[in-house]
Formats: C-alpha cells, structure tokens, sequence
C-alpha cells in the first residue's frame, strides 16, 4: 500500500478542505458575524426586525450545535428559549431582582430544564427523540398555561419592563431600540464566540463523530449518552440566553413561547439557513423573518408561503441556503 | 507459559429463542493471532460483539486481564484495551483521514473538552500520523475517507482501532471485498501488528488463515467445535464435516 | 363522589381514548411500515375533521361526511406519500419528518383560509344526541357511537391484518421490509396502501372527535402531541400497544379531571415521562434489537 498510481491522489485533491475563501470565513467567522450583526439595523426595513433576527438567530445558533453538529432533531427548544424568558421576567416583575441576576437565573433555569429534558430524552432511540423532546416541551408549555399565577397563563407575563440599565457603569436608555439593540448584541456576541470556541473544541469533534457514525464513535470509547447530553445541555443554556434577551427585548412573555410551533420555526430556520454550519442559522432566520415581514405585507396568511418554501427546500436543498452555497464553492 | 490475556467462560447468547451462541468457553494468550471460522450464522459475529461489548452475553462471563468485563459498557472496552473493526466497513465517511483516526485518538483525554483549540493538542496529531503510518496511509492523511478505495478505507478502520494502543485487537473480516492484491496487503498488515499484540480475526479466505493463524477457533450452530493449531484443524474430521459442500476456498 | 359519577367520568376516558386510538393507530402503523414519523398526523386530523363538517353541510348528512370524508383523506394521504415523501426514503430519517412537519404548517394555514381562523361547532347529529340509560347511569348517545365505531373499525382491521392476503404482507413488511423483496412484492405500492389508510384513519378519528370538540384550525396540534404521548407509551410499530396506551391515557386524563382538573392535560405527559424512565421502548414495544 505504499506507491499510489491509483486515481486517489486527484481525488484527495478534490476532496481537500477548500482552501481561500471559505477558509478565511472560517477562521474570522466569529468577527465578521459580529461585524454583520452591527450592520444589520441600519440594513434592514426595521429596528425590530434587526432584534428579531438577533434573537432568533442566537436561538437558531444554539439549536444548530444540536440539530447540525451533534445530528439530534429535537423538537423542543422551545422549552429552553420560553423558561429562560420566563425566570427573567419573573424574576425582575415578581422578585425585583435587578436585570443581570434575572438574565443569569434565566439562564440556568433553562439550563437545568434542558438537562432534565435530555436525560429523558437521550435514553429513546433514534426517531423516539423527535417525538419525546416535542412531547416533553406541550408539558412544560402546559404547565406554564396552568401555573398562571406565576406566568399568566394565557395572557402571557406581563408587567417587568426595564427601562434603564447600567452597564459596566455606563446608564443605557433600554426603551431606545437601537441602544437596546446593541446590549443585547453584546450577549448574543459573548455566546457566538462561546459556540466557536465548542466547535474547535475536542468537545466539538466528538459531537461531529457522533452525527458521523455513532457506532464506529461508540467503539472508539465515546460515551455518546453523555456526550450526546452535553451537547443537549449547551444547546439549551444558548437558547435559554436567547430568551432573556427575547423578555428583556418585549416586555412581556407570550405563552406561545412555550409551545412547539416555537420549537418547530427554530428548526426551520436552522435546516433554511443551512444546518451544520456557522453561518448558516442567522441567515436562515434572517431569511425566514424578512419573508414574513414581506408576505404579510399583502397576506396575513404568510405561513402557506413560508412553510411550502421549507418543503422545497427539504426536497431540492437540504443543505439550506449557506451550507449550498459552501458547496458550490468546494466543488468546483 | 503465559496467564491468559482474555478468558471467555461458558459464554452464551440468546435472541428471544433463537441461541446464536451457547457454553464457549476459550483462553486467549498474549501476542498470538487466532482465527475464529465457521459456516454463515455459526455465530462467529455474536462471539466479537461479545467480545467487544456491543452485545452483553445472556450466559457466562468474560475476563480481561484479570478482570471481570460483565455489565461494563460498551465505550469502557476500548479504554480497557479490546478495540475491534467491523465487518463492513464503519469510519466516519464525511471526515478527512487523519481527523478519523485523531478524534479516535482524542477518546482517551479531552472528551467533554469545549474550550481548548484542537489545533492546541498536537499530540494528538503525531499519535494519528503514527498510526495512519503503521497502516500505510499517511499519503491519503487529507482526502476525505469516503473517497478512499476499498482496501485503503479497510486499513483506516484498523488505525482507528489502532491508535487506541489496544492490547487486544479484534478484526472481523478484515479482508472482506477485497481482491488478491488488496488481501495480500492486509495479510502483511495483520502479521506486522501481530508482533507485539493479541489479535483475534473472524475470515473466510482459508488459506490466508491457515498461513496466519497461531491458533484456529471452529464455531458451529453458536457452539465451539473444534480449538487447535492448523494443521490440527485441517485434521479435524469434524471440522470437515461441517464445511463439506460449502467450498469457502477450504481446500 | 358517588359511584355514578366515576362511572361516567370512566366512560367519557374510554371515548376520548377511542379517538386517540385512530390517531396512534395511524400513526403507529405507518411508522411500523415506512419508517416515517408523520409530523403532519395532527394536522390532517384537524383537515378530516374540516372535511367531514364541509361534507355534511353539503349533504345535510352526518353519515355522509362520516363515510366520504375519511375516504378522500386517505386518498389524499396516498397522494402526499407519493408526491412528496416518497423521493425522500433514500435519505437520512430525518427528512421525511421534517417534511411532513411543513406540510402540517401548510395545511393549518389552507384551513384558515379556506374556512377561516375561527372554530366551528359541529352540531351532534338528532339520532344521536342525548343520553341512554344503560342501568348503571346515563350516557351520552354521542360517545357511546363513537365507542362503537371506533371498536368496530379495530375488528375490521384486525381481520383485515389476520385474515387477508394483504394483511399478511403489511405484517410480514413491518417486520423485514426485504421479505417484500424476496417475495417479489410491489413495495410501493404497499407504502401507498399503508399511508392512505393511516392517514384515513386520522381523518375518521377526526370526524367522530368534531361533534365533541371544537373544530379549529389549532385542534391539530393538541392531538399530535396526544398522539405522540400514546405511541412512546404503547411502544412505537405496535398496535396492540397503540389500543391499550389509547384508552390508558384517555381513562387517566378524564379521570384526573375530575379529582384535579388543573392537571388533566399535565397527567399524561407525566405518565410518558414515567414510561420512558422505567420501559424507554414502551409497554409494547420490542426491546433494541441486535443483530
């Protein structure tokens, strides 16, 4: 097996990391996201677009190391993204906490919750998980809807608007949109380049042995549960950060948050975008937003349009619109 | 004489009723090579998924150096020191050579690492080099593993079992597919690393293992029918019973 | 709490027990055959129940909308199969769920257009309103119809799986797809026949469900969910599993809604959270298999 005059040495050639452009995305992809994200409100049609694009976007990030890097297709982050923004806004209305202590125990709220939903989740095989993490989230949606002295119930949690914040000594008007934009960039800048950091991690190629071939990972001494756990939780702590920015953005917590048609836009977002790439989940909730902002000029009926374009795109391209266009580069 | 490397005692599996394999009851020593042959369905691949942790036994208990190996899980195996390959071929076809073999490597420290760079751990890098050296593919080190031939996608899957340091290796077919160039390759392989490690192989090619084998296990209906030298085996009447009318080059 | 009360609480589990059963049982038997998990189930349950209202308003009928609707559901689930999942079985397991999740969000958004956002109630058909008295306390006539339909369609299903040709081939196929091969079977169209009945199957569970329920766009959502508690409790590919988990969830959501109505829909996901710590794959589901 020494001297190679099989056609494999082109073939490698071909098949080679692609080098340039795509290689310098990848080394700066941190920065230039950022660097996008400063753009985004003076590019797009609204300031309230921009945030929504921020926030769903993170939640698509977070969701992504799940779904696109670990090759779990959960179908219920909303779980993680609703109680991150409820223990914020409970937290500041109901306990008065300042605005720094809500958004840590939102966090680790929504945090623990994942790891609770992922140790039930993770012991079911294969299609299971789809079906269980969906099932899991109606009861945490459910339970919310019950628990209304607490969360509102149906009218959803209101009453814990922040007005001001200090940060870092520096008063910020929270009510301006475009200041509130940058803080919550701020948040949104910290956990991307935590993401990255995952990504280039050992961590990182574990997960990605994992969605290659969990068996062959399994047999090199992976404790895929645990990994596979891991990844669940972190994915969940993101999400979670996503939805105290999303309570901290709006004021008030929707029930619908909670519910799975939350979980259900996240992961067309992410697959729109295209899953398993850095890139890919701000665009694909960039994409998905700005077509809701367009239809429902003209239709309030947005969704049709917005699903049968999902549809096709798990036909004709599953990669979504990133992760093709990354292809189209190394393959030529 | 040597104590044995691995004791496997009136070891037993069942599939709801079906037995696929019943009181095997065999002792391996150190730094020999050992074929386990049979017809199709004789149990030989419930015997390596035993081995190897895949499949708890139903009946009997298996020691590794010493230790008991009943209700360990399957991913403490490798840390142990049993790594195996698989009858069809199993890598991790979307990743580059070397990064198969170096997140192989990296199972035994940094696995729920989410901070260090990898490119931080070289010598992660160096133990898969190692080992994609050992095996011949240190040319092949950036391709993509699903575009590799045959023969060579077989030999990365050994130095993915390899750069685990395993004192017992288990290849089950290794030559499985491959034509004669690509079998004489493997066959230098295997007796390369068989100088200083225990490998147990399940093959069909009969005169490859005749010319590799310490030691020959024969399996029948899940049962251990024969356990000799080869020349013992090619004796055995009957061993010669059993393959009589399915010719796999026994001969 | 008298006897006559937990009598009828008991037999009001059973109904809508008997209503999750043609759900999961669709939703079982498609993934026992095909391998897909339809994300879509919830929302053509909601579509039959839709069909079965516009039928038997066309028709001034009840019967008729019970007859057609599930009827031309299930041949529009046979055209769903073929158009759009069936170019999606070479691919990861993940894709046709996927697919069929927007599907399911196209088809609310259709409803709402076509019928408008708002529910519509479904009047509970003359012959069938009121209440019996079966000597043990009195009943509403509705569900005991509905209990009976629902019955007499698991016979017919079961004699259809039994005792039929083509019975034996879905059985033999859920069990090792490559025996339809070696049988020399037309596998696509079996995977036609099976979608359409599992999706027919909804849709009628969608028709009988109308009268006792809202019909909205949203009624979807709420069942799939249901459905889902039902198959992991049961034990995904089983039907047996899908019947008995049906009426388990059913008894124990009406029964809990008598002595603590704040947790009657918190109950059941409890009770598959319990399945899966004690029995992952399910009262009736097989074990991992191993090769």
């Amino acid at each position: 097996m020494t001297s190679q005059s099989s056609p494999l040495p082109v073939m490698a050639a071909a098949a080679a990391r692609p080098a340039g452009l795509v290689a310098t995305l990848t080394a700066w992809r941190v920065p230039l996201t950022i660097l996008a994200l400063c753009l985004l409100p003076w590019v797009l049609p609204s300031k309230a677009l921009a945030v929504n694009v921020l926030i769903y976007g993170l939640i698509a990030v977070g969701y992504n190391l799940l779904f696109g890097y670990t090759g779990l297709l959960s179908f219920g982050h909303a779980a993680f993204f609703g109680a991150g923004a409820y223990a914020t806004g409970i937290a500041i209305g109901q306990f008065g906490l300042p605005w720094f202590v809500a958004v840590a125990l939102g966090v680790v709220f929504g945090g623990a919750l994942a790891v609770v939903i992922g140790l039930l989740s993770i012991r079911t095989r294969g299609i299971y998980f789809s079906m269980v993490t969906l099932a899991l989230s109606q009861l945490v949606y459910y339970a919310a809807l019950q628990a209304s002295s607490w969360t509102g119930g149906e009218n959803g949690l209101r009453g814990f608007t922040v007005a001001k914040i200090s940060l870092f000594g520096v008063a910020v008007d929270f009510l301006n949109p475009v200041a509130k934009y940058y803080v919550l960039m701020i948040f949104a800048a910290l956990a991307l380049w935590l993401v990255s950091r995952i990504l280039n991690s050992p961590f990182g190629a574990a997960i990605e042995a994992i969605r290659e071939n969990e068996t062959r990972a399994r047999a090199c001494g992976y404790d895929v549960e645990r990994t596979k756990l891991l990844s669940f939780t972190l994915s969940g702590l993101i999400c979670a950060l996503a939805g105290t920015m999303s309570a901290l953005h709006l004021a008030i917590v929707p029930l619908d948050t909670l519910h799975y048609h939350t979980s259900g836009m996240i992961v067309m977002m992410t697959l729109l975008g295209g899953a398993g790439s850095f890139f890919g989940p701000f665009v694909g909730a960039l994409a998905f937003l700005l077509m809701e902002d367009v239809i429902s000029l003209w239709t309030s009926h947005w969704q049709i349009v917005v699903g049968s374009v999902f549809i096709l795109f798990v036909l004709f391209l599953p990669k979504g619109i990133w992760g093709t266009a990354l292809s189209w580069r190394a393959g030529r | 004489m040597n104590a044995p490397l691995l004791a496997v005692e009136n070891v037993g599996r069942r599939f709801g009723g079906f037995v696929a394999l019943e009181g095997v009851t065999a002792s391996f020593e150190p730094n020999k090579v050992t074929a386990i042959i049979g017809p199709n369905g004789a149990g030989k691949s419930t015997f390596f998924n035993v081995l190897s942790g895949v499949l708890p036994p139903s009946t009997g208990s298996i020691r590794f150096k010493g230790q008991d190996l009943t209700g360990t899980p399957q991913h403490r195996f490798v840390h142990l020191g049993i790594a195996r390959s698989y009858q069809i071929t199993n890598i991790f076809p979307d990743l580059s050579v070397h990064e198969n073999v170096r997140v192989a490597a990296q199972a035994f420290r940094a696995r729920y690492d989410i901070w260090t760079d990898r490119s931080r751990l070289p010598e992660l890098d160096d133990k898969a080099d190692a080992a994609l050296a050992a095996v011949g593919l240190s040319q092949q080190r950036g391709a993509t593993a699903k575009f590799l031939a045959h023969g060579q996608q077989r030999a990365l899957e050994i130095a993915i079992a390899l750069v685990a340091e395993p004192e017992l290796l288990l290849l089950d077919e290794p030559t499985a597919g491959m034509g004669p160039e690509e079998t004489k390759d493997m066959v230098a392989l295997i007796e390369k690393l068989a100088a200083d490690r225990t490998i147990l192989l399940v093959e069909h090619k009969m005169k490859m293992i005749l010319g590799l084998s310490d030691r020959i296990l024969v399996l029948h209906h899940g049962r251990l029918i024969a356990d000799g030298t080869p020349q013992h085996i090619q004796a055995d009447s009957e061993v010669r019973r059993v393959y009589l009318g399915q010719n796999d080059g026994y001969a | 709490m008298d006897a006559e009360l937990i009598a009828m609480q008991l037999f009001s589990g059973v109904a809508l027990g008997a209503i999750l059963i043609m759900v999961a049982l669709g939703l079982s038997i498609i993934f026992g055959m095909l391998g897909v998990v339809n994300f879509a189930h919830g929302a053509l349950f909601m579509v039959g129940a839709y069909a079965g209202l516009w039928v038997a308003s066309l028709t001034g009928s009840f019967w008729w909308g019970l007859l057609i609707a599930p009827l031309a559901i299930g041949a529009f689930g046979m055209a769903i199969e073929f158009l759009l999942i069936r170019p999606l079985y070479k691919r990861s397991v993940d894709d046709p769920l996927l697919l069929t999740f927007g599907l399911g969000y196209v088809l609310v958004e259709a409803v709402r257009i076509v019928f408008g956002s708002d529910g519509i109630p479904f009047e509970t058909p003359a012959l069938l309103s009121g209440v019996a008295d079966l000597g043990i306390g009195f009943f509403p006539v509705y569900r005991l119809f509905v209990v009976g339909v629902v019955a007499a369609v698991l016979v017919l299903l079961w004699l259809f799986l039994e005792k039929t040709k083509y019975g034996l081939i879905v059985r033999a196929g859920a069990r090792d797809p490559l025996i339809m091969r070696v049988l020399g079977v037309d596998i696509g169209r079996v995977w036609l026949m099976v979608f359409g009945l599992g999706i027919g199957l909804t849709a009628l569970g969608g028709v009988l469900a109308a009268p006792m329920r809202n019909v909205s766009p949203e009624m979807g959502a709420l069942v799939l969910a249901e459905a889902f508690v039902v198959t992991v409790i049961g034990g995904m590919g089983s039907l047996i599993g899908a019947v008995v988990a049906g009426l388990l969830v059913g008894v124990a959501v009406s029964m809990t809604a008598l002595f603590a109505p704040e947790m009657a829909t918190i109950v059941m996901f409890a009770l598959m959270a319990l399945v899966l710590l004690v029995r992952p794959q399910g009262l009736f589901g097989r074990a991992v298999a191993g090769h």
